[in-house]
């Protein structure tokens, strides 16, 4: 089980195996500029049929288990990677969660015109989604929390305006 | 010795700091002057931190 959150090491191991997927959530955020806290990575994978072979072997190097309570020792696997579904992991290096679709049903190939492709170091360049459209979304789920963090993400993208 | 009669040049409104909304710019500002590497290495050893603290082996 985690021992050090590392996002970077997770997205590596992703990279490193051709895995495509789509940061979004917190991670995102923060990449863009955000000041806000996040203790998991949240990623949009293709759910294409050779991508998730891809990833099933990502997720086996990462040890990842199911953390919702009951299913600890779950492992992820194909069906439930194919759906369009959140999975809620815990990995080597912290929480990972896989989400099939996000916002109105929107899956991987809905959103890749919607990112940004930033190099988050280590010679890593990941497509993150942008922050536009990171706002759109927490506009719409309007839990407490995504209000909360939405008066930030907006006035990161107007601050991110002036220096442009 | 510092002369205890100079005066301390004025500081910029703290309401400057804040955007309407009561979100603090200059944690936004800070942010952006950095990479997207350093961003994520801030939000990790943030992240970090909070666990030390929580107690946790992080």
């Amino acid at each position: 089980m985690a021992t050090k959150t590392d996002f970077l090491a997770i997205l590596q191991t992703m990279a490193g195996r051709g895995v495509d997927y789509i940061v979004v959530g917190g991670v995102a955020a923060v990449l863009q500029g955000a000041p806000v806290a996040t203790f998991d990575l949240d990623l949009v994978h293709s759910r294409e049929p050779e991508n998730l072979n891809r990833l099933l072997a990502a997720l086996d190097f990462l040890e990842a288990r199911y953390r919702t309570p009951g299913a600890e020792t779950a492992r992820p696997t194909y069906s439930h990677l194919v759906s369009p579904g959140h999975q809620l992991l815990m990995t080597r290096w912290g929480p990972l969660d896989l989400l099939g679709t996000i916002g109105e049903a929107q899956g991987y190939s809905e959103l890749l015109d919607r990112t940004v492709t930033l190099d988050a170091g280590q010679d890593l360049s990941v497509q993150v989604l942008d922050l536009s459209t990171l706002i759109q979304l927490k506009e719409q789920l309007a839990h407490d929390k995504d209000r909360a963090v939405l008066a930030i993400l907006r006035r990161t993208l107007e601050e991110k305006g002036k220096g442009s | 010795m510092a002369d205890k009669t100079e005066s301390s040049p004025p500081l910029p409104a703290l309401s400057a700091a804040y955007s309407e909304d009561g979100v603090d710019l200059t944690l936004i500002r800070w942010m952006l002057s950095l990479s997207p590497a350093e961003r994520l290495e801030v939000l990790q050893n943030t992240v970090a931190s909070i666990l030390r603290l929580r107690g946790d082996q992080n």
